[in-house]
């Protein structure tokens, strides 16, 4: 086997694996039909041109050169569509230039066979001799291959990013190939008759196989590595199944041959039928294990996309916080993808809020405001459906400039319901290599989930937030509460220090006024004349009133400060009553009012409380009623029992209370307008009713009021009686 | 009365027309009658001399009713049983803590006449009419 042909079948081999796989990709797409169509063309071409520089008569290898011309027409119809289509799925042509172009084809074709292009051989110089239209070919081939040199020119300016790269890549190979092929065997061969470098043709095409492979290997028209590793497994599949195939038939001719010699023709016939079953039924399984043995030699950082869409989905739905769930996202990306670091940066409006790393970012800061723009330029990406932003297929510009300074092959938006949530930032692979198209297509379908993960815990955590806050807040005014309590409380002391100080020195001179008006009156060595006898009288009782009404001042602040002391003893309500009675009787009589005290003397009205306070509350109903009853009237202090209650009556013959004003008398300084209250001699302080109802309540007791305007008023004090034992009255004392 | 074995009353009273009022109508009733204006001349004279009865203001210059009454425990006197509180105050706890140290009772000036105060004081050096509360 010399170089050439080795050349050959190097060519051959990578030409038809490129072709095959392309067409595989996408069987549907004109660019990748042309593309295996040409590449067939291209093999038959470089196997024609080897076949006709090794035959021994001229006119063979004439035969194989016009063989090589009529497959040059061809390509040059290929090239020129394949030009025009690229890289589009659509076959656009119009058609006009596609009948005029079969038709030129097709008449071109024939017109190789003939004498006209190349009329015979010289044997000696070893060169085809031209024939009388060679001119026609060299127009034609000249026609097409501009044509689509001058279409690629207009797509490379024309299009952008990965479009432009790409076809800059298909014309570099093109020219490289149809410049050198042009050169050596056409040039040299028509104008130089030299086809000493005819043979390098292989190399030629295999530089065009290079440059289109480069352009698939960086821009993911399929996965090289695959094709490669693929091509393995095909290869040893066929090794395999050769030399297993001759190893049988080699040894059954060796043994049962040697036995037998005479082998009967259908055993030379069962025999390899036989294995030849054996081999195409096994054939599937002995692929399927090829391609399982290689894909583990040389997929070794391969990751199950599935496992990792799985663990994936576990981590966002069992964790909702944003720094644990973001670094367990990005540790498991970028382990199984092998990226040296991840990022996920979270925006608002124009602003980056959060950022989350995981891997070496060699202390890059991803908070800037090109960061912001990247994500919002991956948001509105030129390829608008798919949202994602590759360096490589970048062109030069801002952009990618930022993406190098920051070291980020990939940014992926981060989007929920079309709003832009954030972006996620991927670097270089460690193995260096490109990202692949299954990383991508795993990247996307993770993005979005990865997306509405990270809002829910940006959501969780803001409530978090806000519920700390919340908190403080609670805290904060509960002290500030506290502090306004307190402050209230020492108030509160301070009030009472000043009522007691107060009532103090109030009382303090009215003790020396009350004292020596009392003196004057009582203990005058003088006779007092009748007006100055009236008018010291008054003053007393005055001051009286005054002392009166500070000492319920001191009572109400006690009641109210929940200081008063309540001594409960166990005594009989008539005790007191009478002491009150024989009391006021003589006021009462000096009024001409008549005074009753009406009870069973049977019975015994006992009950629990303190005697003092509660004289001191009949004392006022009594003295109320003696205060607002006119002369001639009548006031029955009356006392029932009412079940386990003592009701105590008070009933006077007054004018009576109006209705609306019933409900004001028990609260402090209820000023009650009596009919008569003008033309009593004694005022009330306002806060008698008051006390009284406050003690009444400290027994357990109520205090109510009954009247009618004009008529009089019935006061009723009711107190829980002490139920003895044995259901017999306790002995009146 | 002056032909009974004079009692001997102190009052401690720090306003001028109230001491004198209660000056003159004790003395009237024919008791041997002693005065301190202050606090720690109330303390001296206790200290010095024996009383049947004292009237024993509360707020008082110098020193206050309740810090005379810690003193004289401080030195040793157990009984005060001869002692009345004469205040004006309106304040229970006061009197409570006076009401500790066991004197007899106590007296609110403003609810008495002169008549009635007398009466309490006799009642007081006779058998002792303790009244409770207010």
């Amino acid at each position: 086997m010399n170089i050439q042909l080795a050349l050959l079948l190097f060519a051959i081999a990578g030409n038809s694996l490129l072709g095959l796989f392309t067409f595989y990709k996408n069987p549907k797409s004109w660019t990748n039909r042309l593309f295996s169509l040409f590449t067939l063309f291209l093999n038959s071409y470089l196997i024609f041109n080897h076949l006709s520089l090794n035959q021994s008569s001229d006119e063979e290898t004439l035969f194989w050169i016009r063989a090589v011309m009529s497959n040059a027409v061809i390509l040059g119809l290929l090239f020129y569509f394949l030009a025009k289509t690229f890289p589009q799925k659509e076959f656009i042509l119009p058609r006009w230039q596609l009948i005029l172009s079969l038709v030129a084809t097709t008449i071109l074709f024939f017109l190789t066979q003939t004498d006209l292009i190349f009329q015979g051989y010289e044997n000696e110089t070893n060169n085809p001799i031209p024939g009388k239209a060679i001119g026609l070919f060299a127009l034609y081939t000249l026609i097409f291959l501009s044509g689509g040199f001058i279409e690629l020119a207009l797509k490379l300016k024309n299009s952008t990013t990965i479009e432009k790269i790409q076809t800059k890549l298909f014309i570099l190979g093109t020219i490289f190939m149809f410049v050198l092929i042009l050169t050596t065997n056409f040039l040299f061969v028509v104008v130089f008759k030299a086809t000493a470098l005819v043979g390098l043709l292989p190399l030629y095409t295999l530089a065009f196989v290079g440059f289109i492979s480069y352009a698939i290997i960086k821009h993911r028209f399929l996965d090289i590595r695959f094709i490669i590793v693929r091509s393995i497994a095909y290869t040893l599949l066929t090794l395999f199944i050769a030399l297993g195939y001759v190893s049988v038939l080699f040894n059954f001719a060796f043994f049962i041959g040697r036995e037998s010699p005479s082998i009967s023709t259908l055993q030379q016939f069962i025999v390899p039928t036989i294995l030849a079953v054996f081999f195409a039924i096994s054939f599937q399984p002995l692929r399927r294990l090829f391609e399982k043995l290689t894909d583990r030699l040389f997929y070794k950082d391969h990751y199950d996309s599935n496992t990792l869409l799985w663990n994936l989905s576990r981590t966002m739905a069992s964790t909702l916080d944003i720094s644990k769930l973001s670094s367990s996202i990005l540790g498991q990306l970028r382990d199984s993808i092998k990226i040296n670091y991840a990022v996920i940066v979270l925006i608002r409006k124009k602003t980056i809020i959060w950022v989350g790393s995981s891997g070496n970012t060699k202390g890059r800061v991803f908070k800037g405001k090109d960061i912001l723009d990247i994500i919002h330029k991956s948001h509105t990406s030129s390829r608008k459906l798919e949202q994602i932003i590759i360096y490589e297929e970048l062109s030069e510009g801002r952009t990618k400039d930022v993406m190098r300074e920051h070291g980020a092959t990939i940014v992926l938006p981060l989007i929920v319901h079309s709003d832009l949530i954030g972006g996620l930032l991927l670097g270089e692979k460690s193995s260096g290599e490109i990202y692949s198209s299954e990383d991508v297509d795993l990247l996307k379908i993770v993005a979005p989930e990865v997306a509405v993960a990270v809002r829910n815990a940006m959501s969780y955590d803001e409530i978090k937030r806000f519920n700390i806050t919340l908190e403080q807040e609670v805290k904060n005014a509960t002290t500030r509460l506290q502090n306004a309590n307190k402050r209230l409380k020492e108030l509160d002391v301070l009030k009472d220090e000043f009522v007691s100080i107060a009532s103090h020195e109030l009382r303090t001179p009215m003790t020396a006024i009350k004292s020596y008006l009392w003196m004057a009156l009582n203990k005058s060595p003088q006779k007092l004349g009748n007006p100055l006898k009236k008018y010291l009288n008054i003053s007393y009782q005055s001051t009286e009133r005054l002392i009166h009404l500070v000492n319920d001042m001191l009572t109400v602040s006690r009641i109210e400060r929940n200081k008063i002391e309540i001594k409960k003893q166990p005594f009989d309500i008539i005790e007191i009553l009478k002491l009150i009675f024989d009391e006021l009787k003589i006021t009462a009589e000096e009024k001409k009012i008549k005074l009753l005290l009406k009870y069973n003397p049977g019975e015994m009205y006992q009950l629990h409380g303190d005697k003092e306070k509660l004289r001191e509350v009949f004392q006022n109903l009594v003295g109320n009623s003696l205060k607002f009853t006119p002369e001639n009237g009548r006031i029955v202090i009356k006392v029932k029992k009412e079940r386990a209650t003592i009701a105590i009556s008070v009933s006077d013959t007054g004018s009576g209370i109006r209705e609306e004003d019933q409900s004001k008398l028990f609260k402090k300084f209820s000023k009650i307008e009596y009919a008569y209250a003008n033309h009593s001699s004694q005022h009330g302080t306002g806060l008698g009713l008051y006390i009284s109802k406050q003690i009444v309540s400290l027994h357990n007791g109520d205090i109510t009021v009954q009247s009618e305007v004009d008529k009089g008023s019935t006061f009723t004090v009711r107190l829980p009686l002490i139920q003895d034992k044995g259901g017999e009255s306790i002995k009146h004392v | 009365m002056s032909d009974k074995t004079a009692k001997k009353i102190m009052v401690v009273e720090d306003e001028q027309y109230l001491r004198e009022l209660y000056v003159q109508i004790l003395q009237q009733e024919g008791y041997v009658v002693d005065i301190a204006e202050d606090g720690e001349q109330a303390l001296a004279k206790l200290t010095q001399n024996e009383y049947d009865l004292i009237l024993l203001d509360v707020i008082l210059p110098k020193m206050d009713g309740l810090q005379i009454l810690e003193k004289l425990s401080k030195m040793g006197k157990k009984n005060f049983n001869n002692t009345v509180l004469l205040t004006n105050l309106g304040q229970d706890l006061v009197v409570a803590k006076a009401l500790d140290y066991g004197v007899r009772g106590y007296m609110v000036k403003s609810d008495f006449t002169p008549e009635e105060l007398i009466k309490e004081v006799k009642g007081y050096l006779e058998n002792g009419i303790v009244r409770s509360a207010l």
